[in-house]
């Protein structure tokens, strides 16, 4: 309020250098009006979208913004990418999550870091007849779904050498065939 | 001067979000006054993507993700009051239906389009299949139209529907890479987009479905409003507003704010409501 009269009427922005401020009106706030590159918040203390950090230190060491590091999981044309303090990226693509994008999705499995997006994270497809439960979720790295007793492969789609009856739902069963009259 | 609000002179301008505020650039014809810029809101822990302007209250909306919310605040000055605040996962474009008195939004992480009364009540979801990457929206009030874009990466396209989401088609889907930004212009009944992906600016009559580009080489569009022969779009790369002439294709200015960050939304705000094509208006 510089119409008090006295010297000490002007203080200085409470803001980074070089950075100017004003007074909000009604709630008296001081607000910094033209926070330094990459920054922005009241006292400039958040990173602009896309980048995160703690540019003034407010929980801790400073951190200077940095765009958002979600594996290469993030399309650059999305907005909000990632959260503008911790980096927890918000929008994973190529069907991964986590906190950095670098987990495969429950239902997928692979190799979310892989380079090509086609070797990232694929579909589980477990076989809902030779899976327990019908459930759709696999091992996150190789892919192998839960199966039924005496069910093979990494879906769990068919029955082990030997047994039979997929439709089942609840395993296969021994062949069971006279040693006699089988051929093999 | 007051960082929250700036009461919005007199006149036509441009509003454009960055960094958490909303700013204004006045129009002297299709130029613009960049010395009285000004921001018009500042809020300064928020990201603003969307900007529409209801012309009949003197209204601007926006969309905001951070604490994901659609909100208003009179340009005569006035406190910003969240008109939506629940179920939303990243609300991007916005649109205002000046006759219906009502708004309408596309969220890409909730993939649909929503409309709701002005102050929030009545909402409804009146799209929510086939949508990866919905980003800009447009109204045409007089003709109940809504016009969208959707940027998915595999296929990209613009539809239409009418405003309660019936009668749905795509009007583009070739030839399309990041369509960002749209804007429909209601005198020359010309549906414009702005696409970050094949980095030019194309418009088409959806009514007759002719297409045709206005200009290439544009570097990397976020939003875009038009204005009589003048197309304008906030460019992430240039970090500027960019005014280009839609008959000859040639950038006829530039507004850089001294703040260098992304820009997102842009709207034109109008002295006075254009005066319409709608039946009543013509008798």
């Amino acid at each position: 309020d510089a119409s008090g009269g006295t010297a000490a009427d002007c203080h200085p922005c409470p803001c980074p250098a070089g950075a100017t401020c004003a007074v909000v009106l009604r709630s008296k706030e001081v607000v910094c009006t033209n926070c330094p590159a990459g920054t922005t918040g009241k006292r400039c203390e958040l990173c602009d979208d896309g980048f995160f950090g703690d540019p003034l230190g407010q929980s801790g060491p400073i951190r200077t913004c940095r765009a958002c590091k979600c594996s290469e999981n993030i399309d650059p044309n999305a907005v909000g990418n990632c959260d503008r303090e911790t980096g927890k990226c918000l929008k994973c693509i190529y069907n991964t999550e986590g906190s950095f994008c670098d987990r495969c999705k429950n239902g997928f499995y692979g190799n979310p870091l892989a380079s090509n997006p086609a070797d990232k994270c694929k579909p589980c497809s477990c076989s809902p007849l030779g899976t327990v439960g019908g459930q759709s979720s696999c091992s996150q790295v190789t892919g192998q779904c839960p199966c039924h007793p005496n069910v093979a492969g990494r879906d769990c789609g068919a029955c082990q050498p030997g047994f039979f009856n997929l439709q089942s739902g609840t395993g296969c069963a021994r062949c069971d065939c006279d040693p006699v009259g089988s051929t093999n | 001067p007051r960082p929250d609000v700036h009461p919005l002179p007199p006149g036509t301008h441009l509003l454009f979000t960055q960094s958490g505020r909303i700013e204004h650039v006045p129009l002297e014809g299709s130029a613009m006054k960049k010395d009285d810029a000004k921001p018009v809101l500042h809020l300064p822990e928020k990201v603003v993507i969307g900007v529409a302007y209801d012309c009949v209250e003197k209204m601007v909306y926006w969309t905001e993700i951070t604490s994901p919310s659609i909100s208003k605040a009179s340009m005569e000055g006035g406190d910003p009051v969240s008109v939506v605040r629940s179920d939303l996962g990243s609300p991007e474009g916005i649109a205002i239906d000046h006759l219906g008195r009502t708004v309408f939004w596309t969220d890409s992480v909730r993939d649909r389009i929503e409309v709701a009364s002005l102050d929030g009540s009545q909402r409804r979801v009146i799209v929510d299949s086939d949508l990866v990457n919905p980003r800009a929206i447009v109204a045409d009030p007089p003709s109940g139209n809504l016009f969208w874009t959707d940027w998915n990466r595999d296929a990209p396209k613009i539809e239409t529907s009418y405003m309660d989401g019936s009668n749905r088609r795509v009007l583009v889907k070739d030839d399309l890479g990041l369509p960002n930004g749209l804007t429909y212009d209601r005198h020359s009944f010309l549906l414009c987009w702005a696409d970050a992906g094949t980095h030019a600016m194309e418009c088409m009559d959806p009514a007759r479905g002719d297409r045709r580009k206005v200009a290439e080489g544009v570097r990397y569009p976020f939003a875009i409003t038009s204005l009589g022969n003048t197309v304008y779009y906030t460019d992430w790369q240039r970090e500027a507003v960019v005014a280009v002439d839609r008959h000859t294709g040639e950038e006829t200015d530039q507004f850089q704010p001294q703040k260098r960050t992304k820009l997102y939304g842009l709207t034109t705000t109008y002295a006075q409501c254009p005066s319409g094509q709608n039946y009543c208006s013509v008798n």
